[in-house]
């Protein structure tokens, strides 16, 4: 035990320091690559092992609590001091400020550090366990995806003396930290934690230090902020009412009949986990968080970091059942999807529509979670593994396609199979088990919009629909682009990186076979994670097909249908000879032997172009961000007004 | 296996309903017209005539794309028949609206672009409601599955009258008739040549009628739902609502697409709510 | 097997497709073209629809005379219209260049362009005859088809 945990959290850390000191192409290759599997390997034993509590009192005689409290405290005063000198952002400094006196006066002034403890520091069932894979598999294959990546990276930007090193650093060290945060169950530990995924993430949306990201790394450090003050109040909170101060303690059965008094410090939590997913109206943190390179928003903001926020909301789902913070935060999340799938069907922005789906597929598992039902508890974790492998596709694909062509506009990646097969089909196979059936993310989104109607929340079940139509529009257009080419046998397949190709193909082939393992990793790891907090079951496994009270989600006979089809498809695909095609018809007026542009009455050729509908009178940016952010600052307000006219 | 053999056999059959459909309508589209209008099996003609012409495309993509969607309407059709998940049924179809809409994105014609654009916004605008229709069903029965619709024993007609006029709308737009006709519509030959089909041809085109007559029955099937307690209702119901459909084809002209998804998605929505909001209450 | 080829013929011969591409007519025959849309004469009864896409269509109906401008737009047009396809040159001036046959900026008939199976006179034509022409090109088409195997 004591040597898992020690691997999966602490070696990251030390493989980080290493990274920082060796500064050699070939030992950081090695000690990347070497962690990655390491890492791999152990949240596998782990999984093994099965579920666990875990106390660890000291290492080489240092009291483990003491030493997280110090490190909080340095840590805290290392983001002060950047905010005072370097970013000179009285808003960051004030928050950090707030932080530093709140934890002061909860260590030194509240807790009797003597008494026994209530609880062992650390824990792991079923949903830490699939974070802890999550993690450690895709977040290591991102990691060695980056080796490749940050060279080229670099070379684009002239830099003197690589910042390789640092990168590294945060970028190990941050799998340590989610892991740690996963593995948590004294909230303490847990904060720290949640501060250095703050804090690494604020390092690396400003890596390349130019004025935007760093403009952008502090509104994301800010509103992060944000969280870790509501997130000190709330250990304040508790303490006060003498709630220990551990997970275990809070998902005790009859922890709510507190009333207001144990709501609203689950409130505070889950608006630091809602600040951490980057909802509405936060969401702006999470689409600035672009500029970092694209190894970082694949890695902290989709597939990881951001998923920190719905784990702690999913996690205390069982303490807030049925109390009226359930049904607010599914209203909450549902808006959040309705409104940033909107956002994303406004933006040809290839990133940005990943970071907008991104936020969508968060909003939906935290609507899952304020559902609280067995089934959709279930529909959330399904999501969280199933998004995660295939948003880290899609950020990876995005960030290789940029590296070739230049730009990540969707209007420039028309006829990218001429340019990069392989990467294109990678990021087809990416949209696809993004958008349609039997991928895991749409069975999630099947449990999701089932699990609404069956509670009759109507409001909720509303915002899906609209959401789900939203969400087929952007994907299914993206998919159509990157297909748009002529005749494209015989395309030679182009030279990449196998730290790149590697992960690029291991995710695709990922995403495809844990949807098609489905069954096995419902019965091995979701169901005991919705039993051990719900204490039933969302969904009977019968013979691998999803059943429940409300519908059925054919598995294995979808596969084999739609694979047998496809493969067919395909076949008849692979007949078509190069004299079957043509060109486009242009009203008999084409330029001869050119394609795209028509022949003017002077005999010159005239280019047309087609783009992409944004509906941005609709959808944009400009339009609908001032009002999403005014409701969902509303709606947070009103949620948090409702629990403190509770108490009084 | 009773389920099984009659799903089997639904998929034989639809192409052969949905391509009569196809001929009743354009027969009864043309006596409105005051015209004779074509055979009742023009249809067929019309499919075995493009499947006998010489292939012309623009990418292979374009023959993967319709086998894909030709496949997802026969899989919808079947899990229809068997009983199965609304929900689950629609997200199938759904494979085969987007292939479909990729492989006229493959293109670079100006025309199938526009048309693939029309196409995704039609998507855009009755997705939801669809959605919206199997919730409801999903409030009344207490389940998803079609099985359950036809164990309840009263027809869902007089618990969903709003949510069958959402349908409607529904059926409309899935049907390519007017208001609702922007993307494919064979009489816009100025502005999108055919659209979303343009540069399909041939044995292709031909595929893509096949898939849509597997989608027509499918979104009848759904109407049919609303009385599914006796077959003549069934009956009673599907001819009135199609006839309905013919008339609202002819009196109409094709709008634009922005005004269709302001004002399908404002009634759309407007009705479902108000209908649920009556479950509710009742 | 040959059941298909069988329904796929009568296919061909009860489903024509039309293009229509005026070379610059005077819109006489274009209108009596349109005619033969109308209740009156409802060539749908035939099976018979006016299409805007050369790549759904089997028959060419050009009307007008062809000029050194327009000659590659209907060629262009008929490589894009898959086989088995037929050509009506209809009205004086699509058959031969009519009145404008010696203008300097005219080619001649659409026969000095493309191939054309059948030959629609009049000017303009009556619809009946357009309609006739059309029920012809199918049988050449059928000939055609037959001598090929």
């Amino acid at each position: 035990m004591d040597i898992l945990v020690f691997a999966t959290v602490v070696l990251p850390f030390l493989a980080a320091i290493a990274l920082l000191l060796l500064r050699d192409k070939g030992s950081r290759g090695l000690i990347v690559v070497g962690t990655a599997v390491v890492l791999a390997a152990a949240s596998l034993a782990l999984v093994g092992q099965g579920a666990f509590e875990y106390g660890p009192k000291s290492i080489l005689g240092i009291s483990l609590d003491g030493l997280i409290t110090l490190l909080d405290f340095a840590l805290l005063f290392v983001i002060l001091v950047i905010a005072m000198t370097k970013l000179k952002n009285p808003l960051v400094a004030a928050l950090t400020a707030i932080q530093i006196v709140g934890l002061i006066y909860l260590e030194f002034f509240m807790m009797d550090h003597g008494a026994a403890k209530a609880a062992p520091a650390m824990f792991a069932d079923s949903l830490s366990m699939i974070m802890v894979l999550v993690i450690s598999i895709v977040g290591s294959l991102i990691c060695v995806y980056a080796l490749g990546y940050m060279p080229a990276h670099e070379d684009h930007l002239h830099l003197a003396r690589s910042k390789q090193p640092r990168f590294f650093f945060y970028l190990v060290a941050f799998l340590g930290a989610m892991n740690g945060l996963v593995l948590a169950n004294s909230l303490l530990w847990l904060y720290f934690f949640w501060e250095v995924t703050t804090f690494c993430s604020f390092m690396l949306i400003s890596h390349d230090g130019d004025e935007t990201s760093v403009k952008n790394a502090t509104r994301a450090l800010w509103m992060n902020m944000t969280g870790g003050v509501a997130f000190v109040f709330a250990l304040i909170f508790l303490q006060k009412t003498g709630t220990g101060l551990y997970l275990s303690e809070l998902l005790k059965p009859g922890f709510s009949a507190a009333g207001a008094a144990a709501l609203i410090p689950l409130f505070m939590l889950c608006y630091a986990g809602i600040t951490k997913s980057a909802q509405v109206p936060f969401q702006s943190w999470l689409t600035g968080a672009m500029v970092a390179p694209t190894p970082v928003s694949a890695l902290l903001h989709s597939s990881t970091m951001v998923k920190a926020g719905v784990y702690l909301v999913l996690r205390l789902a069982p303490a807030y059942a049925g109390t009226m913070l359930s049904g607010t935060l599914a209203m909450f999340g549902a808006f959040t999807f309705l409104t940033t799938s909107a956002l994303a069907v406004g933006q040809s922005n290839a990133k940005k529509v990943l970071a907008y789906s991104t936020i969508a597929n968060l909003g939906l598992i935290i609507a899952c979670a304020g559902i609280n039902t067995p089934a959709a508890i279930t529909a959330a974790i399904v999501i969280i593994i199933f998004h995660a492998v295939s948003k880290a596709l899609m950020f990876l694909c995005v960030g290789t396609i940029e590296q070739k062509i230049h730009s990540r506009d969707l209007e420039d990646m028309r006829g990218l199979y001429m340019v990069m097969p392989k990467t294109t089909i990678v990021a087809l196979v990416g949209v696809v088990t993004m958008l349609l059936p039997p991928f895991g993310v749409l069975m999630g989104k099947w449990m999701a919009i089932e699990s609404a109607a069956a509670m009759k929340y109507m409001p909720v079940t509303v915002m899906l629909a609209l959401g789900s139509g939203l969400t087929v529009m952007f994907w299914a257009r993206w998919a159509g682009i990157l297909l748009s080419t002529p005749y494209p046998k015989g395309v030679p397949a182009e030279p990449q990186a196998g730290t790149v190709r590697g992960p690029l193909v291991l995710l695709a082939a990922g995403a495809v076979l844990l949807s098609l393992f489905v069954p096995f990793i419902y019965g091995g790891l979701i169901e005991p994670a919705v039993r051990s907090s719900h204490k039933a079951a969302g969904f009977v496994l019968d013979g691998f097909n999803f059943v429940n009270q409300q519908g059925v989600f054919y598995v294995y006979p979808l596969f084999l249908v739609l694979g047998v089809g496809f493969y067919f498809a395909w076949k008849q695909a692979r007949k078509v000879e190069a004299a079957d095609c043509v060109g486009p018809y242009l009203c008999g007026a084409q330029s001869p032997g050119d394609d795209k542009a028509f022949l003017s009455t002077a005999g010159a050729p005239v280019g047309y172009q087609a783009s992409n509908f944004y509906l941005t009178w609709l959808f944009g940016e400009e339009r609908l961000t001032g009002p999403i952010n005014m409701v969902s600052g509303v709606l947070l307000a009103v949620m948090l007004g409702l629990l403190l006219g509770g108490v009084i | 296996m009773g389920k099984l053999l009659l799903a089997t056999l639904a998929v034989f059959l639809a192409p052969i309903v949905g391509g009569l459909i196809a001929g009743i309508d354009r027969k009864i589209t043309a006596r409105l017209q005051s015209r004779f209008g074509p055979p009742i099996l023009q249809p067929f003609y019309d499919v075995f005539k493009l499947l006998g012409k010489a292939p012309m495309i623009m990418n292979p993509w374009q023959v993967l794309t319709v086998w894909v969607y030709l496949l997802s309407s026969m899989l919808t059709v079947f899990l229809f028949f068997m009983g199965s998940d609304l929900l689950l049924i629609f997200f199938v179809m759904t494979i085969g609206a987007v292939f479909f809409v990729m492989g006229a994105l493959s293109t670079q014609s100006p025309y199938a672009q526009v048309g693939a654009q029309r196409e995704l916004i039609t998507m855009l605008t009755y997705e939801p409601l669809i959605i919206l229709v199997f919730v409801s069903i999903a409030m009344v029965t207490g389940s998803f599955k079609v099985s359950e619709v036809f164990a309840y024993g009263k027809p869902l007609l007089y618990q969903l009258p709003l949510m069958f006029i959402v349908l409607g709308y529904a059926l409309t737009i899935k049907l390519r008739k007017s208001p609702f006709d922007i993307s494919a519509c064979h009489h816009a030959h100025q502005e999108l040549v055919r659209g979303v089909l343009t540069e399909y041809s041939g044995p292709q085109l031909a595929i893509i009628e096949i898939a849509h007559w597997y989608d027509v029955v499918f979104v009848l099937g759904l109407c049919a739902l609303f009385w599914a307690t006796s077959a003549p209702g069934m009956i009673i119901l599907l001819v009135v609502t199609y006839f309905a459909e013919l008339v609202i084809d002819n009196v109409t002209a094709r709008m634009t697409w922005k005004w269709m998804l302001q004002s399908v998605w404002c009634w759309g929505l407007a009705l479902s709510v108000l209908n649920l909001l009556w479950l509710y209450a009742g | 097997m040959s059941m298909l080829k069988d329904w796929i013929n009568k296919g061909r011969l009860k489903s024509p497709w039309v293009v229509h591409f005026d070379c610059g007519s005077c819109n006489g025959c274009d209108i009596e073209v349109l005619a033969c849309l109308t209740p009156v004469y409802d060539v749908e009864r035939f099976g018979i629809l006016n299409i805007g896409d050369p790549k759904h269509a089997d028959v060419l109906l050009v009307t007008g005379t062809v000029n050194h401008r327009n000659k590659h737009v209907l060629k262009n047009i008929y490589d894009q219209m898959p086989e088995p396809k037929a050509v009506i040159a209809m009205g004086a001036c699509g058959l031969t260049g009519g009145v404008f046959r010696e203008a300097y900026n005219v080619v001649g008939g659409v026969d000095k362009v493309i191939p054309v199976d059948v030959y629609v006179r009049g000017c303009p034509p009556k619809p009946e005859a357009i309609i006739d022409g059309v029920v012809l090109a199918l049988e050449k088409v059928k000939a055609k088809l037959e001598a090929a195997g």
